[in-house]
């Protein structure tokens, strides 16, 4: 299929047609960004705002769902600069420093091969630092390359790596936290 | 590559792709070299593997569905040259501008409208308005979070004030406990079915559930809507909405607990 943008007519439908059969994953990502259905929607809607106008700069053969998740990372970064309401978690080089220091997991298989509550997966994820959250849920859920990700979030590959890892350790934990009983992640929210 | 892994911080940028399989052979060798030799990074790789695997499993139900009025303001921008060729004239400018607070103002019932669409699809035949849709969102809320919460938890009213006000950034009014109405307050939780906003403030009322709800916002009327089985009391004040949602056991028997909320909640 030609993405190129022509003047008018079919190429651009099919452009459209496929940069729409994404909407679910821009849809899951953004809430999982935001956290909010209402922000997720706007995020969304702006995402695909700039990709219909700027089809022109999509590279033909190259992954189209990481080039729209590129625009919905921007836009989510603009979006929370203008915005007082969201001071969550930021500071990605807390986030970085953050992780290792809690206390030892035990015993992963047993806490993870327990069937384990959806909801509970949810909240964990919810729970995680921006930085991690947005690494583990591109790579795990979305299924995004090493390299696709760094693109997407800006950052070095090795940093995606590193982010990948400390995730879903950070993720491990949470839930662990999580069953004990409070809900409470270990990897607090830097605010 | 790194084809010698002596240091345990060495092996952080290499676990990810160690995990998922995608690390080089001799890069795969150094790292299964250091892990036989090192425990706490075995329990590190270990821990990785499982959460990811684990992720990976719950892909489906961690997926979200984009709602059809989403998706059909997008198909409807990818149609319009307006929208897409004058970024002057496009369907909104801000995130804060008129139209989409308006169109925000209704998220919440839309939504809800969608989720009885989900759940309950043969009731949207009884949804002749909004507030139904509402109503039944929120009675489907009402049996989820009892089902999934400790019912003989106490709650106290204060702290859960604070709590909602610095995690929220508004703030809410939780009726208390009261022996006299035989009144326990349970938790006070988020309610995602209205769009993530409002309060859900879950008692036990005469042994039974009962849900408090609170939007921050006012739908303009005060109506009675039975629905799915459960009655909802809806009023507005203070540029609120209120509804009290409860379920088999109270028919008609609400006034004295409605009378209750009212004169606590505002």
């Amino acid at each position: 299929m030609a993405f190129r943008r022509p003047p008018a007519g079919r190429d651009e439908n099919g452009f459209a047609d496929a940069a729409l059969s994404h909407i679910d994953s821009l849809y899951g990502t953004a809430l999982r960004l935001t956290r909010r259905a209402a922000d997720a929607e706007d995020l969304v809607q702006d995402t695909y705002l700039k990709a219909f106008r700027s089809s022109h700069q999509f590279e033909p053969g190259t992954n189209l769902k990481a080039w729209l998740f590129t625009i919905l990372h921007n836009t989510f970064r603009n979006m929370r600069r203008h915005d007082g309401r969201n001071p969550v978690d930021v500071d990605s080089e807390a986030v970085e420093r953050a992780s290792d220091d809690g206390p030892e997991v035990q015993s992963p298989e047993q806490i993870l091969s327990r069937a384990t509550l959806d909801v509970d997966l949810q909240a964990a994820l919810d729970a995680l630092p921006e930085a991690f959250r947005q690494a583990v849920w591109l790579r795990d859920v979305e299924e995004l390359s090493y390299a696709e990700m760094a693109k997407v979030l800006d950052v070095p590959m090795g940093t995606v790596m590193s982010r990948i890892s400390r995730g879903r350790r950070a993720l491990s934990e949470g839930l662990q936290a999580r069953r004990a009983g409070h809900g409470v992640g270990l990897v607090r929210k830097h605010g | 590559m790194a084809d010698d892994i002596t240091n345990c911080r060495d092996l952080e940028a290499h676990l990810a792709p160690y995990v998922d399989g995608e690390a080089p052979p001799a890069t795969r060798r150094a790292i299964d070299a250091h892990l036989d030799a090192c425990p706490p990074c075995r329990d590190h790789a270990e821990t990785e593997a499982a959460a990811r695997d684990l992720v990976r499993s719950h892909r489906d139900s961690l997926a979200a569905r984009a709602p059809e009025s989403l998706r059909a303001r997008c198909r409807e921008m990818a149609q319009s040259p307006i929208a897409i060729d004058n970024p002057q004239s496009t369907i909104r400018q801000s995130p804060i501008s008129n139209r989409q607070s308006a169109l925000r103002r209704w998220a919440p019932l839309s939504l809800a409208a969608t989720l009885v669409l989900a759940v309950a699809g043969v009731f949207l035949f009884g949804l002749n308005d909004r507030v139904e849709a509402l109503a039944a969102s929120l009675a489907v809320d009402h049996v989820k979070c009892f089902k999934v919460s400790d019912g003989d938890r106490h709650a106290d009213a204060a702290g859960a004030e604070r709590r909602w006000q610095t995690d929220q950034g508004w703030p809410i009014v939780v009726p208390e406990t009261s022996p006299a109405e035989q009144l326990t307050l349970v938790d006070v939780r988020r309610c995602f079915t209205t769009d993530g906003r409002s309060a859900h403030m879950m008692y036990r009322w005469r042994g039974a559930p009962l849900s408090l709800y609170v939007l921050p916002e006012s739908i303009g009327r005060d109506r009675v809507v039975d629905k799915m089985g459960h009655e909802a009391v809806i009023w507005c004040a203070n540029s609120r909405t209120y509804a009290l949602v409860t379920g088999e056991g109270h028919a008609g028997d609400l006034a004295p607990i409605v009378e209750y909320m009212k004169a606590h909640a505002k």
